[in-house]
C-alpha cells in the first residue's frame, strides 16, 4: 500500500477512533479526545492529500464492504487537493473545537454531548470519502453520509435557539432534494456507461450522444451546484452555517462546499471529459450571480456569521466562474488559458477554505466571548480580546481581495485568465469575458466594503452593548486553532507559487495542458505578459508603511504636543450611540442597490389621542430579506402548503379508511396486472 | 416420499389453510377467530414441514416446527389474553357484512389465480401451484384489516397477512434461511405484543375496542 492508501486509512481510522472517543468517554475527556482524533485525522488527510499532488496515486476495491457494488476508493491528484483542504481545515477546527465546546463563562454550551462529539469526527471522515470514491455508489453513500452527520450538526443547539430548528429544515430539505438529481444524473450515467465505477464510466462518456451528457452534466450541476451554495440554490447556506456551532460552520463553509465544485470539477471535466459551450455559459452565468448576490448580501447583513455565510456564496460564485471559464476555453480550443482558469478556480477553493476557517472561528470566538452575532450590538472588542481582534482583522484582510491577501492571487489570476481571452476565443467568449472580468471586480470592491464594516464595526469604536463590554479572551485552544489558520493564510498570500506549483498535477486532470503558472516567488502566467510578486508588493507596502509613519512622526515631533479633549460637537460626551453600526455603514450601499435588494421597510406614526397632527411615536423597521428567497421559493412553500391543505379531508382520522387506501390501491395494481398480462 | 402422496398431503395443508382463512370472514365471534388463525398456524406449519420433508431438509422442518409454535401456540394465546382482559366478545357490526366479505373473498380468490399465472408458468410444479392459495390468503387478511372494527380482529387480519406471505415464501423458494425466518417471526411477535399493549389503552381510554373511536384523536 502506498503513502496516500495509508494515510488516508490512518486519517478514516483515527475518525473513527474519534468519534468512539465522543461517545464513550466522561464529558470531561470526550472533547480532548474526539479533538486529538479528529486533528490526527485531518493531518493523515493533508499527508495522504499531499503524497497525491505530489504523483502517488492510490486505488483500491472492497467488494465486501457494501452488497452488490462494493466500495471503490481512488485518490488522484485532484482528490488529492480537496483531501488536503479538508483535512487542513479539520485540524483547524478540531484544535479550536476543543476549546469551544467547553463553552463560554454563562455556562456549558451543551456541545460536548455525545451525539455532537461523535458527529464531528464523522463529518470529516464522510467529507474524506467524498473526494476518495471511485464508483457512483461509494460516492453518493459519502455524499449522503457527509449531509446526514452535518444536518445532526446545523441542529446540535437546537434547545437555545428557535431558528435553528427551522435551518436544519431548509438544509434537510434542500441537501436531500441536491441528492436526489445527483443520484439521478449519475445512475443515469452509469447506466449509459454500463458500468458504475469512474474509471468504466470515463472511458464509456466519449460514446454517449450529446442528448444524454447533457441531461447528465445539467442533473449533476445543479445538485452539486446546490451543495456549493450557488445562487439561486443557496438558500439553506445563509441559514444553516450561522446557526451551527462555530467549528462546524467553518468545517462546512471552509470544507464541504468545496465538495460541490470538486463534483462539478469531477463529472464535469473527469468523467464527462469537457462538453459543449452551453455547458460552461451555464456555470459562468450561475458563477456570475452568485459571485454578485452573495457579496451584495453580506455587505447589508448585520448578523456577522450571516454575512460570512453570504461571502461563502460569493467566493464558490467565483470559484465557478473559473471553472466556467475553463470549461468554455477548452471547448473554444484555448488549452492553456483552460489551465489558467483552472489554476485560479482551484487556488482560489484553497485560499478561500483559509481564510474562511480563520473567519468563522474568530466569529465563534465573538460568540463565545459576547453571546451575540448580531453586529449592531458589538463593537469595542479590541481591548478584551486582542488576540481574536487581530485575528479577525488578518483574515478579513485575506477576504478582501486586496494586495497582501491570499484572496487578491487567485482573483488576480482569474481575471488575467479572463482579460486575456479576447483574442482567442469567438464571439461568445468575447462578449462573456469582459463581463465576467466586471463582475469580478464588483465582487471584489464590494468583498471591501463587506469585511471593512465587518471588522470596523465589529472589533473597533467602543461597545455597544454590556454583553459586548463584559467581552473576555477566549482561551489557548481556541486562539491555536484560529492562529493556525491565520498561519496557512499567510503563508498562502506570500508564497502562493508554492501552493500554485503543488496544484499543476491536479490541474492536469481536470484541464490537461502545459504547466499554467510557472511559479517561484514571482507568478508568471505561462504566455501571458503579465506578471505578479506578493513578496515583492508586501515588503513594497511594508517600507512605504513604515516611511510614512516615520514621516509622520518627525513631522509631529517638530510641534509641542497639546492634550485636549476631542471634538464632540458641542453636544457633550460621545457615546457608543453615535458610532457608524452595520446597518448604517452599508445603507449607501443598500440604496445603490435598491433595485436588487428590495429592502422591506416599515414606518409606523401614532399621532397623540387628542390631535392627529402631534405625533406620540414613530416605528421605524427596516429589513434586508433574501429576495431570491421570496420570490421563487415562497410560491412553490405556499402551493405545497395548499395542497396538503385541500387534501386534508382524505385523512379523516379513520383507521379503516387509511388501511382501506391501501387495499384498494393493492388490489387495483393487481387487477391492471391481471388484465394486461 | 412418493410424489402422488406429497401432493396429496400438500393440496390437504393448503385447503386447510385457505379454508382457515375464509372462515375467519364468516365468523363474528372473536374467540372462534382466534381459534381459526391457530388452525390456519398449524396448517401452516404442516405446509412447510411437508415442503421440508420432500425436499429432505431438515433444517426446513425445524423451521416448520417452529412456525407451528409460535403461529398455533404462541401468537393465539396473547390474543386470547388480551381478549380475555375485557371488552365485548363480538364482532359488532362489520363495514362489509359476511354474506358480502365471502362473495368478496370468491373475488379476490380469483384475482390472485389471475395475477399468479406468469408465476405459476414459470415453473408449473406443485409446490409453485399452490401460491394463488398464498396469495387468496394475504388479500383476505388485508380485507379484514380494512373492514373489521374490533381491535382484535385487526390483529388476526394482520398476522392472516403474514401467514400468507410466509406462504408464499416458503411455496416459492426451496426454504428461506434460518436467519431470515427468525427474523420475520421476531417481528411479528413484536408486532402483536406492541398492539396488545395498544388494545389494552384503547380499551382504557375509550372503554371499547372500536377501531373507530381513534378518530376523536385527529385534530
Amino acid at each position: 500500500m502506498s503513502l496516500t492508501g495509508a494515510a488516508l486509512g490512518a486519517g478514516l481510522g483515527s475518525s473513527l477512533l474519534a468519534a468512539a472517543a465522543g461517545t464513550l468517554l466522561p464529558r470531561r475527556a470526550r472533547r480532548v479526545g474526539a479533538g486529538l482524533g479528529t486533528g490526527a485525522a485531518g493531518a493523515a488527510a493533508v499527508v495522504a492529500g499531499g503524497a497525491a499532488l505530489s504523483g502517488h496515486p492510490w486505488d483500491a476495491w472492497y467488494p465486501d464492504l457494501l452488497p452488490l457494488a462494493g466500495i471503490r476508493l481512488a485518490v488522484d491528484p485532484l482528490s488529492g487537493l480537496f483531501l488536503a483542504v479538508t483535512g487542513a481545515v479539520a485540524m483547524c477546527a478540531a484544535v479550536y473545537g476543543v476549546g469551544y465546546a467547553r463553552g463560554g463563562p454563562r455556562g456549558g454550551s451543551g456541545l460536548d454531548g455525545r451525539v455532537t462529539q461523535a458527529m464531528v469526527p464523522l463529518f470529516v471522515a464522510a467529507m474524506l470519502l467524498v473526494p476518495a470514491a471511485a464508483s457512483a455508489s461509494t460516492f453518493l453513500v459519502a455524499w449522503e453520509l457527509m449531509a446526514l452527520t452535518s444536518l445532526l450538526l446545523v441542529v446540535a443547539e437546537h434547545r437555545r435557539r428557535a431558528a435553528v430548528a427551522e435551518a436544519g429544515l431548509w438544509y434537510a430539505v434542500m441537501t436531500h432534494l441536491g441528492l436526489v438529481v445527483v443520484l439521478a444524473g449519475l445512475v443515469g450515467f452509469a447506466a449509459a456507461a454500463d458500468g458504475e465505477s469512474f474509471t468504466r464510466m470515463r472511458a464509456a462518456a466519449d460514446g454517449m450522444s450529446p442528448a444524454v451528457r447533457g441531461a447528465v452534466f445539467v442533473a449533476t450541476f445543479v445538485g452539486f451546484a446546490s451543495k456549493a451554495g450557488i445562487v439561486p440554490l443557496h438558500v439553506w447556506l445563509p441559514r444553516a452555517h450561522p446557526e451551527a456551532p462555530s467549528h462546524v460552520s467553518a468545517l462546512m463553509s471552509a470544507a464541504m462546499v468545496n465538495l460541490g465544485v470538486y463534483g462539478i470539477v469531477r463529472v464535469g471535466f473527469d468523467l464527462l471529459g469537457g462538453g459543449p459551450e452551453w455547458w460552461w455559459l451555464l456555470a459562468l452565468a450561475a458563477g456570475a450571480a452568485s459571485a454578485l448576490y452573495g457579496i451584495l448580501q453580506a455587505a447589508v447583513a448585520t448578523d456577522l456569521k450571516r454575512l460570512l455565510a453570504y461571502s461563502t456564496c460569493e467566493n464558490m460564485g467565483l470559484v465557478l466562474l473559473g471553472v466556467g471559464a475553463s470549461g468554455l476555453f477548452a471547448a473554444v480550443g484555448s488549452r492553456p488559458l483552460a489551465a489558467l482558469a483552472m489554476t485560479a478556480a482551484l487556488l482560489h477553493v484553497v485560499n478561500h477554505a483559509g481564510f474562511k476557517t480563520l473567519l468563522f472561528l474568530s466569529a465563534g470566538s465573538v460568540v463565545h466571548a459576547t453571546g451575540t452575532r448580531d453586529l449592531d450590538d458589538l463593537g469595542g472588542l479590541r481591548s478584551p480580546m486582542p488576540a481574536t481582534t487581530a485575528l479577525f482583522g488578518v483574515g478579513a484582510l485575506m477576504a478582501s481581495a486586496l494586495p497582501l491577501g491570499n484572496g487578491f492571487v487567485s482573483e488576480w489570476l482569474l481575471v488575467q485568465s479572463l482579460i486575456h481571452a479576447l483574442p482567442s476565443g469567438g464571439t461568445v467568449t468575447a462578449v462573456t469575458m469582459p463581463l465576467a472580468v466586471a463582475v469580478v471586480a464588483l465582487s471584489a470592491g464590494l468583498a471591501v466594503a463587506t469585511f471593512v464594516k465587518a471588522f470596523g464595526v465589529g472589533f473597533l469604536a467602543r461597545p455597544r452593548t454590556p454583553a459586548a463590554a463584559r467581552a473576555h479572551e477566549s482561551p489557548a485552544t481556541m486562539l491555536a486553532g484560529m492562529a493556525a489558520a491565520a498561519v496557512c493564510c499567510g503563508a498562502l498570500a506570500l508564497a502562493p507559487g508554492w501552493a500554485a506549483s503543488g496544484l499543476t498535477r491536479a490541474i492536469a486532470v481536470a484541464a490537461p495542458g502545459p504547466d499554467a503558472v510557472s511559479a517561484q516567488a514571482t507568478l508568471r502566467p505561462a504566455g501571458l505578459p503579465s506578471t505578479m510578486s506578493p513578496l515583492v508588493i508586501a515588503v513594497a507596502l511594508l517600507v512605504a508603511v513604515v516611511g510614512l509613519a516615520a514621516l509622520l512622526r518627525a513631522a509631529a515631533s517638530r510641534r509641542a504636543r497639546r492634550r485636549a479633549r476631542l471634538w464632540d460637537c458641542g453636544a457633550g460626551p460621545m457615546s457608543a450611540r453615535m458610532e457608524y453600526t452595520a446597518t448604517s455603514f452599508a445603507e449607501p450601499l443598500q440604496r445603490v442597490f435598491d433595485d436588487v435588494l428590495a429592502p422591506e421597510t416599515d414606518l409606523d406614526v401614532t399621532p397623540v389621542t387628542e390631535s392627529a397632527y402631534l405625533v406620540d411615536s414613530v416605528t421605524y423597521r427596516a429589513r434586508v430579506g433574501d429576495r431570491i428567497e421570496h420570490r421563487l421559493y415562497r410560491p412553490v412553500l405556499a402551493a405545497v402548503e395548499w395542497t396538503g391543505q385541500a387534501a386534508r379531508p382524505l385523512a379523516n382520522g379513520s383507521v379503516h379508511r387509511y388501511v382501506g387506501y391501501g387495499f384498494y390501491a393493492f388490489t387495483g395494481v393487481l387487477v391492471v396486472l391481471a388484465v394486461l398480462r | 416420499m412418493n410424489h402422488v402422496l406429497y401432493v396429496r398431503l400438500l393440496d390437504l395443508a393448503c385447503g386447510a389453510f385457505l379454508l382457515a382463512g375464509v372462515l375467519v370472514l364468516w365468523r363474528r365471534d372473536l374467540a372462534a377467530i382466534v381459534r381459526l388463525f391457530a388452525a390456519q398456524g398449524v396448517a401452516l406449519g404442516c405446509l412447510v414441514a411437508v415442503l421440508g420433508v420432500d425436499a429432505g431438509d431438515p433444517e426446513v422442518v425445524g423451521l416448520a416446527v417452529g412456525i407451528g409454535l409460535l403461529r398455533a401456540v404462541a401468537l393465539p394465546w396473547l390474543l386470547r389474553r388480551a381478549m380475555t382482559a375485557g371488552g365485548a366478545g363480538r364482532e359488532t357490526d362489520p363495514r362489509v357484512n359476511v354474506a358480502a366479505s365471502l362473495m368478496v373473498a370468491a373475488l379476490l380468490a380469483l384475482l390472485a389465480y389471475a395475477v399468479t399465472r406468469p408465476v405459476v408458468a414459470l415453473d408449473p410444479a406443485p409446490a409453485v401451484r399452490a401460491v394463488p392459495v398464498a396469495l387468496t390468503v394475504v388479500l383476505i387478511g388485508f380485507f379484514v384489516l380494512v373492514t373489521r372494527r374490533r381491535a382484535l380482529s385487526q390483529v388476526v387480519g394482520f398476522l392472516l397477512v403474514d401467514n400468507g406471505i410466509t406462504a408464499v415464501a416458503f411455496l416459492t423458494t426451496s426454504g428461506v434461511p434460518l436467519i431470515v425466518e427468525l427474523g420475520v417471526s421476531l417481528d411479528v411477535l413484536l408486532a402483536v405484543l406492541v398492539l396488545q399493549v395498544l388494545t389494552a389503552r384503547m380499551r382504557a381510554a375509550f372503554g371499547d375496542t372500536d377501531l373507530d373511536d381513534l378518530r376523536e384523536l385527529r385534530d
